[in-house]
């Protein structure tokens, strides 16, 4: 945490400036009167939880929303900014978390599309260009590959690369480490080093707070559309920017209720097919069994194989000795297996339906829900709905509105509120925090506490280290299909990330 | 948890319908599409010499004269209503059932032969049978794509668009062999045809109850259509089969996780769809013309893609859509008598009204989508909503 600038070249002009910006959304402030300036050689990290507004205010910057009110100076000169187009002419670019490039291009073309500068593209004078220019800041790229054959973190190079080429010096970042790895991130802040060396100012809108202790000079924290307060590295820490966000003390180890570890509930014998190269493992009544690995290690096809999603090559799936081998997900979730998948839009919810329709979503069935004649019985449904989203505290208008609406953290809770409401005797945690912020982190951290101290047994697969350590009883690591070692949860992290990558079957002393 | 600004608990709060909204905006979208397109149409018809007012109130006399004339609206709006039906059960769940035709032809063989052969089921019993053959048929036509792509995962708008050109050929052999007119009295049969129905097997004219003449071809097929239209919509909202394959459609991997069989669920709906589009020659051969015959009237399956769309695969949009096509179509008549405006006139305009749409809908959906987002106040939220890509999409095109 050593690692700062200049704290902003606090002589230097701002440059930008945004002054008294409100933008009001129907029945929504988005932005109460924000007061934020951009420095010249300084990173400056906006935080705040979901619905905080600190993307509603980058977009006002960049012209995707017109503001309501207040002012926008840049380089000393007040500007309106009506269009990404108008943002860009100013200097001021913006990296989304979803990237947009055209996969069968080239970097380099993907680079100059929409400036090529005229109806000729002379594509190799582009691609000494983008070399300098990446070469200029230290980014690790090949201008003449072809984008699909990228990783996510390369991609991300080639977006920024495509803002640096069109001369902006105002770069802002959506959640730029949300799709990163650990060590793509440590890369992605070495680029922004160089950015910030050479002047210029970057936004790093982010809720992972270690991150932004890490690269941030200055920190402005927005809380419901305000600043909150503004702060730096040095005067601050992870506590007490938690506290700021969310307006309370946040808890970032919960405590672990003492519950006795009972009886195997899932073992899994010998698992094989796609990524799974024999794997095994089991999992206790009281237990949490956290599988700690770096992303693509066979995480998704464990969690699809348990769930019946996938077809294994072999091995065995026993739920209290029941063989579950070829059963349908339907008679997996039957026999007692609640599911919180890693994607909760492709795996969790069906996001063009509304709230009801999801809470029901793998009941449906039940006599409960639907007669014989398969006719739903749509007031039990809705009695259900609005029971769980009160029991959950499921943030929505109504339970009428479509799951698509609401935030992610909210999202996870309807999730939540679905899979625990059926009394499991397993509950598969897969990735179950992704992409929240700490408040509703706290939150799914303690309902998968609540179940532990239930008595039920947890499988939790994470390439978070901070969730593996905070909720497990035991650790595995998962390794290129396999189990590599089995941990107790005080384990020292280095030890875990030889596990992580290949341990003693790499060769390494475990 | 801290509480966004705006939002409260779900269920405190129990405001206007959800549907109200997107329903105003799509009769308002509707609306609009019409003006335009009119206006367009107003353009051709002045190219003719002639007054787009005069053109366009003839064909809505011709349609709305009398009891009769909007008899005959209905008539030709019936098998529109099953065809468009047909192709909607199927998109909901995610499925392009481009097969309609196929399936619609199909049944018209099988309901010939039970119309010819089940003589021996007494009074209106043998009417029933016809029709339950012609939904075998359907059935039995559109079972083949469904299968397929559950098991192989061939896609079903290429084996459906392979199956019409077979159905054709189907119907061609079946008129030239089992189902050729065997009575040759009274005169030559100069068309190949088939035998003519019995009466028992026709559907009963009932236009004299509203006062139409009986060339409005007015039968209780229209009733019936509107029915199979109140069993889609109530498929869709209140039963099990049709949640799941709205969720099928819409999320595939999220209804997987829930315990749907997909495959299953798409093998129902194509055999529902399947089932709609085998009623879609009832129309001509029930009521219009008591046999199977070589020159009928086709295309009525590729039809019921634009109706569909036009009424938003929403069952009871599919009804007025339908009527309003029909209206149309009818109008063909109007230009050929009152103007000298060619009676292809109305495919343009029909084409133009679709086209209209199409663009009209999306500029509205995004609207819809902007005003969404910002009054549910997912705002700093973006990347979990739905309704961001649009925006984003938007501000990258201006970008």
């Amino acid at each position: 945490m050593t690692d700062h600038g200049e704290a902003g070249r606090s002589g230097a002009p701002p440059l930008v400036v945004m002054e008294h910006v409100t933008k009001k959304f129907p029945g929504v402030v988005a932005n109460d009167d924000v007061s934020i300036d951009l420095r010249p050689g300084e990173v400056h990290a906006l935080i705040g939880e979901n619905g905080a507004g600190k993307s509603t205010l980058m977009r006002v910057l960049y012209g995707m929303y017109p503001a309501d009110g207040g002012r926008i100076v840049i380089r000393g000169e007040e500007r309106k900014i009506a269009s990404p187009r108008d943002a860009i002419a100013n200097g001021i670019g913006m990296v989304h978390q979803h990237f947009v490039l055209v996969d069968p291009f080239t970097v380099t073309q993907n680079i100059v599309l929409g400036d090529e500068g005229g109806p000729l593209v002379h594509l190799s004078d582009a691609e000494q260009r983008v070399k300098v220019l990446a070469d200029s800041y230290g980014f690790q790229i090949d201008p003449g590959a072809v984008v699909e054959d990228l990783s996510v973190g390369e991609e991300q190079r080639v977006e920024i690369l495509k803002a640096l080429y069109r001369g902006v010096d105002i770069l802002i970042l959506d959640e730029p480490t949300a799709v990163l790895t650990p060590a793509e991130t440590q890369e992605l802040f070495a680029n922004l080093r160089f950015l910030r060396e050479d002047g210029k100012s970057i936004v790093f809108i982010s809720h992972k707070l270690d991150e932004v202790l890490q690269i941030a000079d200055r920190i402005t924290v927005l809380r419901r559309g305000s600043v909150v307060g503004q702060t730096t590295p040095d005067e601050t820490d992870k506590a007490k920017l938690a506290e700021m966000m969310v307006g309370r003390p946040v808890l970032f180890r919960l405590e672990k209720p003492t519950v006795e570890i009972g009886d195997p509930v899932l073992e899994l014998r010998d698992l094989r097919g796609g990524r799974l190269r024999g794997l095994s493992l089991e999992v206790r009544a009281g237990e949490i069994l956290g599988v700690a690995g770096v992303e693509g290690n066979g995480q998704r096809e464990l969690a699809d194989a348990i769930m019946g999603l996938r077809a294994l090559d072999g091995g065995t799936i026993s739920l209290h000795d029941r063989d579950l081998a070829g059963l349908s997900t339907e008679a997996i979730r039957n026999a007692g297996i609640a599911f919180i998948p890693e994607d909760r839009h492709e795996q969790g919810l069906v996001l063009d339906m509304t709230l009801w329709e999801n809470t029901v979503l793998g009941r449906h069935d039940d006599a409960d829900f639907s007669g014989r004649g398969g006719v739903l019985f749509l007031k039990k449904i809705k009695e259900l709905a609005t029971r769980l989203v009160q029991l959950f505290d499921v943030r929505a208008r109504s339970i009428e509105v479509n799951a698509s609406t609401l935030s992610g953290g909210n999202q996870q809770k309807l999730i939540l509120a679905r899979e625990l409401e059926t009394d499991p005797k397993l509950l598969l945690a897969a990735q179950p925090t992704r992409g929240l912020d700490v408040g509703a982190i706290e939150f799914v951290w303690s309902q998968i506490l609540l179940q532990k101290a239930a008595g039920r047994a947890v499988l939790l697969i994470s390439a978070e280290l901070d969730e593996i350590y905070a909720l497990s009883d035991r650790i595995v690591t998962l390794y290129e299909g396999r189990i590599t070692g089995e941990y107790a949860p005080d384990t020292p992290a280095d030890e875990l990330g030889r596990g992580m990558l290949g341990g003693e079957l790499a060769g390494e002393p475990g | 948890m801290a509480a966004s600004p705006a939002t409260v608990p779900a269920a405190a709060i129990r405001e206007r319908p959800s549907w109200l909204e997107p329903l105003l905006v799509q009769v308002a979208a509707l609306l609009l599409a019409l003006l335009i397109s009119l206006a367009i149409g107003a353009v051709i018809i002045i190219l003719y010499g002639e007054n787009p007012i005069d053109v366009y109130s003839a064909i809505l006399e011709f349609a709305f004269r009398d009891a009769t004339s909007f008899g005959t609206v209905l008539s030709i709006a019936t098998p529109l209503i099953f065809s468009a039906l047909a192709v909607a059960v199927c998109f909901k769940a995610g499925l392009f059932n481009i097969g309609v035709e196929g399936q619609f032809l199909v049944g018209m063989v099988t309901a010939t032969w039970a119309a010819l052969h089940l003589g021996f089921l007494p009074g209106a019993l043998l009417a029933v049978g016809v029709l339950v053959f012609a939904m075998l048929g359907g059935m039995a036509f559109a079972a083949i794509p469904a299968v397929l792509k559950v098991k192989t995962g061939a896609h079903e708008v290429v084996t459906t668009i392979m199956l019409n050109g077979i159905a054709v050929s189907f119907l061609a052999w079946a008129l030239n062999g089992p189902l050729k007119f065997t009575a040759t009295e009274g005169a030559f049969n100069v068309d190949l045809r088939s035998d003519k129905f019995s009466t028992d097997a026709l559907m009963p004219n009932i236009g004299e109850a509203f006062g139409m003449k009986p060339s409005a071809d007015f039968s209780l097929l229209f009733p019936l259509a509107l029915v199979a239209a109140a069993l889609v919509w109530f498929l869709f909202k209140r039963m099990r089969l049709g949640y799941e394959a709205r969720a099928v459609g819409s999320s595939p991997g999220s209804a997987q996780a829930g315990g749907i069989s997909i495959g299953a669920v798409q093998i129902k709906v194509f055999l529902i769809s399947g089932a709609l589009a085998g009623l879609i020659g009832m129309q001509q051969l029930l009521v219009d013309k008591g046999a199977l015959v070589q020159n009928y009237e086709a295309q009525l399956g590729f039809v019921g893609i634009g109706v569909a769309f036009l009424g938003q695969n929403n069952p009871i949009g599919i009804v007025f859509a339908a009527i309003f096509w029909s209206v149309l179509s009818r109008g063909e008549s109007a230009l050929q008598i009152n103007t000298e405006v060619p009676r292809e006139f109305v495919i343009i305009l029909q084409g133009i009204f679709i086209m209209t749409v199409v663009i009209v809908y999306q500029v509205a959906r995004r609207w819809a989508a902007r005003r969404q987002l910002a009054r549910e106040g997912a705002i700093d939220n973006m990347e979990d909503s739905s309704a961001t890509d649009d925006i984003e999409g938007l501000a990258r095109e201006d970008a």
